[in-house]
């Protein structure tokens, strides 16, 4: 049951990463690329990370992408804005042989760990050891995240300012 | 006997990261370019959860964690000047942003 459901949401997510690359028109891209993220909610979800999981679908799919697609909505790109690719399919094929080598090298790297989980029964991934790993051990750097989010939120209202002439 | 193991999630991170990492060299458009980076980002978490779920530890939880954060700041960041270099060019072709380049500009 489990396979079945891993064999499907990594086809989902492979999918959907494919067809972001592949399509032309960036308002399809975006679709798959929600298409590929909630799969991959999924996959936290069989690896036990339920928090995750719900911070997945909430925080990428609900705004990041969202977000996308509203600013691509909001510029109203026309045809002939978009850039003209007619090599497409060649370099993509080509870089994708080239990227042949540096998967070999780390999945070989991988392939020698041991595979299998332990299967504990404790309430693993939850979001009570989640809270309570981030507050002992990483106080300091959630600290620092909300500093890079106040900087983010000032860098994106300067860029978006209308300059004056 | 897929899912309970940790080689076929580091599979399938390491497809999704060389298409992200194929999309951010191979295609010109900008918004393909920020998706692909995400979609990088996106890989690179499940690994760290994969692993995290090997070691039976949080901390690749956490990891994870912040790179939703930093994810989230640089989407706000990346679109508006995404907005900002469509109001100026009125292109998305990323070959057109080369006032800094040091071949003459075209």
């Amino acid at each position: 049951m489990m396979d079945i459901l891993f064999l499907l949401l990594a086809s989902f997510a492979i999918g959907g990463a494919l067809g972001m690359v592949l399509f032309h028109q960036p308002v399809h891209s975006a679709l798959s690329l929600i298409l590929c993220i909630i799969a991959l909610s999924g996959l936290f979800a069989l690896l036990s990370a339920s928090f995750l999981f719900m911070v997945q679908i909430i925080v990428y799919a609900g705004a990041i992408i969202t977000l996308l697609i509203f600013i691509i909505m909001f510029l109203n790109v026309k045809e002939a804005n978009l850039p003209k690719e007619p090599h497409k399919n060649i370099t993509l094929f080509l870089g994708s042989l080239g990227l042949i080598p540096l998967n070999i090298l780390i999945l070989r790297a991988f392939y020698k760990l041991p595979s299998s989980f332990v299967e504990k029964n404790d309430n693993f991934g939850d979001i009570k050891p989640l809270g309570m790993e981030l507050f002992e051990h990483w106080l300091l750097p959630f600290e620092l995240i909300s500093i890079l989010l106040l900087v983010a939120l000032i860098g994106a209202v300067v860029f978006g300012r209308k300059e004056e002439a | 006997m897929i899912a309970g193991s940790l080689f076929s999630y580091i599979v399938v991170a390491m497809l999704l990261l060389s298409i992200g990492l194929l999309g951010v060299i191979s295609r010109k458009n900008i918004f393909v370019i920020y998706m692909s980076i995400e979609l990088m980002l996106n890989a690179i978490n499940l690994i760290f959860i994969a692993l995290g779920r090997h070691h039976h530890s949080m901390s690749g939880h956490i990891m994870a964690m912040m790179v939703i954060a930093i994810a989230a700041a640089e989407a706000a960041v990346f679109l508006s000047l995404i907005v900002v270099l469509y109001r100026r060019k009125k292109s998305l072709d990323s070959d057109i942003f080369r006032s800094l380049s040091q071949k003459e500009s075209l």
